[in-house]
């Protein structure tokens, strides 16, 4: 941590604040509250029939509070407990509320793709701002366009702030960055440029509309062959596009496949999925709190997003821009 | 009009349907691996009315958030009204700040239900009455109680040495509309204490209680039961009082994990609650009747 950051109890900062966590990733949040030399509310608890209840003990009044919860599985406990304390925060009479939401949950139902179905990331913006948030701030989420969902600010960050120093010390020569589908190609370019990559390549699924759109064929434009190949995402849920990308990708020749993905839910068999897998390493961030059998997972390496926040929000406390944090 | 379900309670959502002639809506409502939920109406809506049938019971947050989708996708597919019917209101008792420093629950669920668009809200036995107050929508807070007072007059239990009891004095005001259904029954309310932070229950004392009157039945009415302490602490009060025939009438069996055994051991001969909450098989026990409320709620979606 650079020397200007210092303890809250000191003049740096013009106004007192406050870490609050909710239960969805506790470790993230005492890490970045250990960074910040910060103390750490952690105001929840359960009802005998699993209602949530949120206390918060100290005095908020005037005081600038930040409120840390990914709206992680299980997404819809998570996602009320941040309104309940968010509730709770505003009641207390708090200065200004930040809503840290490092993994934003339903993030992926941004749009009508079918007729008929709601806009669920539009429902859990509008909750989150009608209980009471100013600001929101979040990590690679899905679709930028979210922003449109409310008119508080929204700040997003990227995951390739804490991945990009890992995956440059791994100093792989005749590097090509892949993207697993055709959304994420700005993404890849975006890696691309700065890990002075060799390369491109998109990974894509050929629809065949005489087999009711259900083949998974894959085609790629770009070459691998030789190459260590990095495949960049938002996130990996169950594995399946990543792990059939690294497979198609092997095939095509490439020496070596690598992942780097911000979010890692790893859900129903992603982990026996990668395990079996083609990946040779997956590089995470911890936004979602990870299980005993993902940390201990040999192809896992899990890369903590905790000094990008809290430089975050040491810079949002000053005042700062925090545009030098967007990479 | 259209009747759908969310995944809380199709049962009753069925036999609301059936009691209006109608069948029942498709929504679809898909759970990805990761727990997040995808809805779809698989039917037009266009200038619709829609009524979803979802209490909001435990597990409270999903069904809540399930009900947020299903009437933001109803809303989008351009029906022309939505109304919800959640018998048991989750959230209810967290209507005010108890203590510094805490959330009004009840409060950040009117203003999402409110702001997907929600038009009509049809609940049943609130734990207060002021609850429909904080509300802008239209609110239709209906009751069990007849559908009681109708049970204790079928298992003739409304004898001349009955007595209702009310197992806390926030449930006076219950108590006094089914006596008055019941030709004036006697009753009577228990002085309840709660430990805030052990959640320990003591039934202390029997108020407006005749110790020399010869009670021999008792019908406990309540709104709801979650873990049963309540009840089994008012069972043993009155079993030391001579009373043995000692009857429970409670509209929501909200029954957290402990209930069944607190219940189905307790001396009560017989435990009615009704379906607005869905009881799973392994929590029922053989003390434990199951009245419908899918006739009342038919009647109130028809009139309107």
């Amino acid at each position: 941590m650079d020397s200007k950051f210092v303890s809250k109890t000191t003049s740096v900062y013009p106004q007192e604040f406050i870490l609050l966590s909710g239960r969805s990733n506790p470790q993230l949040a005492s890490q970045i509250a250990t960074l910040l030399k910060s103390d750490l509310v952690t105001p929840i608890s359960l009802f005998s029939d699993g209602e949530i209840r949120v206390r918060i003990a100290p005095n908020l009044r005037r005081r600038y509070v930040y409120i840390i919860q990914s709206t992680a599985p299980p997404v819809n406990d998570s996602i009320m407990e941040l309104l309940f304390m968010i509730d709770a925060v505003k009641r207390s009479s708090a200065a200004e509320i930040t809503a840290i939401i490092p993994y934003f949950g339903y993030s992926r139902q941004d749009r009508k793709e079918m007729p008929r179905v709601p806009i669920s990331s539009s429902v859990v913006t509008k909750m989150i701002t009608q209980a009471g948030a100013d600001r929101i701030l979040t990590l690679d989420i899905h679709s930028e366009q979210q922003q449109g969902f409310t008119h508080i600010p929204w700040d997003n960050l990227y995951g390739s702030y804490s991945l990009l120093p890992v995956i440059k010390s791994k100093k792989l020569k005749n590097l090509i960055i892949a993207s697993p589908d055709k959304g994420g190609m700005t993404r890849a370019t975006g890696y691309a440029k700065l890990l002075n990559a060799t390369g491109i390549a998109l990974v894509y699924k050929e629809r065949d509309v005489a087999l009711n759109n259900k083949s998974d064929a894959l085609d790629m434009i770009g070459n691998v062959g030789g190459k260590d190949v990095l495949l960049v995402d938002d996130m990996l849920d169950t594995g399946g596009t990543i792990v059939h990308a690294a497979k198609f990708l092997k095939q095509r020749g490439a020496n070596s496949v690598r992942v780097a993905v911000t979010h890692g839910i790893f859900s129903g068999s992603a982990l026996e999925n990668i395990t079996t897998s083609e990946i040779d390493e997956i590089i995470v961030t911890d936004t979602i709190g990870h299980s005993d059998a993902v940390k201990k997972n040999k192809k896992i390496t899990i890369i903590s997003v905790a000094p990008l926040l809290a430089k975050a929000i040491h810079y949002i406390q000053i005042g700062n821009s925090i545009s030098s944090l967007i990479i | 009009m259209k009747v759908f379900s969310g995944t809380a309670n199709k049962e009753l959502a069925e036999r609301i349907a059936k009691e209006l002639g109608i069948a029942l809506s498709e929504f679809e409502i898909f759970v990805f691996p990761d727990g997040e939920r995808r809805v779809q109406v698989r039917e037009r809506v266009v200038e619709e009315d829609c009524i979803i049938i979802q209490p909001t019971s435990p597990p409270v947050d999903q069904n809540y958030m399930e009900l947020f989708f299903m009437i933001d996708s109803l809303k989008r597919s351009g029906a022309r009204k939505v109304t919800v019917v959640s018998p048991y209101l989750g959230y209810q008792r967290q209507d005010h700040v108890f203590r510094d420093g805490e959330a009004v629950s009840l409060e950040v669920i009117r203003s999402t239900l409110e702001s997907t668009g929600l038009n009509k809200i049809v609940v049943f036995d609130l734990h207060t009455i002021k609850t429909p107050e904080i509300f802008t929508i239209d609110f239709v807070h209906l009751s069990a109680l007849e559908l009681f007072a109708k049970t204790i007059a079928a298992e003739h239990l409304n004898t001349s040495s009955s007595l209702l009891i009310s197992p806390d004095m926030g449930g006076i005001r219950r108590i006094e509309i089914l006596s008055k259904l019941l030709h004036n029954m006697p009753y009577a309310t228990i002085n309840k204490n709660r430990d805030l932070n052990s959640g320990k229950v003591e039934a202390n004392e029997l108020v407006n209680f005749q110790d020399n009157a010869s009670y021999t039945s008792a019908l406990i009415v309540d709104d709801m039961i979650s873990s049963g302490k309540t009840i089994v602490a008012a069972v043993d009060l009155l079993r030391t009082k001579g009373i043995s025939n000692i009857y429970v009438f409670a509209t929501h069996p909200v029954f957290s994990d402990e209930a069944k055994e607190l219940l189905g051991s307790s001396h009560a001969k017989k435990i009615f609650v009704t379906d607005g909450i869905y009881v799973p098989v392994n929590k029922r026990f053989p003390t434990l009747h199951i009245l419908s409320l899918a006739p009342l709620i038919a009647k109130e979606l028809s009139s309107s």
